[in-house]
């Protein structure tokens, strides 16, 4: 159904409604996208993470520069690796 | 946020906090051993750009395009990583995207090298663009390697105030209180903290098993 509107993106000031996708087929483009559903494990993880646990890394100077690196620092302060040794909670500080 | 902020990790956390000031997207993405057959290059990577697209008002026309084209082939025409690569920088904006990945040693050596090739060029495509990754220790040449040098690396250790929050809320959350003495619970708040932290990852690996 989309596809039949996508060429009327300009036409007069109800371009935005015609230019839609039907809920059905969003749903369906998003399973097309990638069947994964991490939020699932997003979610467990959150249930059971203990508040305050691991806020020390928050006030690291590499996670500071990581987090507010600017444009100009691009690349370089780009990816932070927390690295440890399985159950040391690495998935409960992500 | 594209994600759910009610019940979330530290970092995750952290980042929706920040997510009323502007436009931040986060997304993430959770490495599994046992899941590997399913967790290809082309479902990660396509997982990624669903969650960025759900958090769109509408999906950008290119990727209904290539849907409805797909769609036309016969049994359907699946995705390929170059294919998500291309709809990624399609719709790249100026907002800050943070990119969250738990686990990534858990994820099949060739799979992980297509995988860190494509976030590399996500990262150099969008200055805007983080990417936090978590992972055992050995995968961090890998890592330096994959993104030319772009990542900080931190270890990540059990504290002894992480301990005892630990301790004290499963002593909240214990099912039979009723067997908990006061002196057991103190020689517990007093031995565990005080083993070294090796010991205490494995009892901690031992009690995730079923």
């Amino acid at each position: 159904m989309s596809q039949a509107f996508s060429n009327n993106n300009n036409s007069f000031n109800i371009a935005t409604t015609f230019n839609y996708t039907a809920p059905d087929d969003e749903a369906k483009i998003l399973a097309w996208l990638s069947p994964l559903e991490p939020w699932v494990r997003h979610r467990d993880i959150g249930v059971d993470r203990v508040d305050g646990i691991g806020a020390w890394l928050l006030e690291t100077e590499e996670f500071r520069r990581w987090h507010n690196a600017s444009r100009e620092d691009e690349f370089n302060h780009s990816t932070l690796f927390c690295g440890g040794n399985p159950g040391v909670g690495k998935s409960y500080i992500m | 946020m594209l994600i759910d902020c009610n019940n979330s990790s530290l970092v995750i956390d952290k980042l929706c906090d920040e997510a009323g000031e502007g436009d931040t997207a986060a997304m993430c993405f959770y490495f599994d051993f046992a899941a590997r057959s399913q967790q290809s290059p082309v479902n990660v990577l396509g997982s990624l750009l669903r969650q960025f697209v759900s958090g769109l008002r509408k999906i950008p026309e290119m990727i209904v395009q290539d849907f409805q084209k797909q769609r036309k082939g016969i049994g359907g025409r699946g995705l390929q990583v170059s294919g998500i690569m291309k709809m990624f920088q399609a719709i790249t904006t100026t907002n800050r995207t943070f990119i969250c990945v738990d686990a990534l040693d858990e994820c099949v050596p060739e799979d992980r090298m297509i995988i860190l090739e494509s976030l590399r060029q996500i990262l150099h495509g969008s200055p805007n663009t983080r990417l936090f990754m978590t992972g055992r220790p050995q995968v961090r040449s890998e890592v330096e390697k994959r993104l030319d040098g772009a990542a900080t690396f931190i270890s990540i250790q059990p504290t002894e105030d992480g301990v005892i929050r630990y301790l004290q809320d499963k002593l909240r959350k214990d099912t039979t209180p009723e067997i908990m003495s006061g002196t057991l619970e103190a020689e517990i708040m007093k031995t565990i903290p005080d083993m070294n932290s090796e010991t205490y990852v494995e009892m901690n690996a031992r009690e995730r098993l079923p």
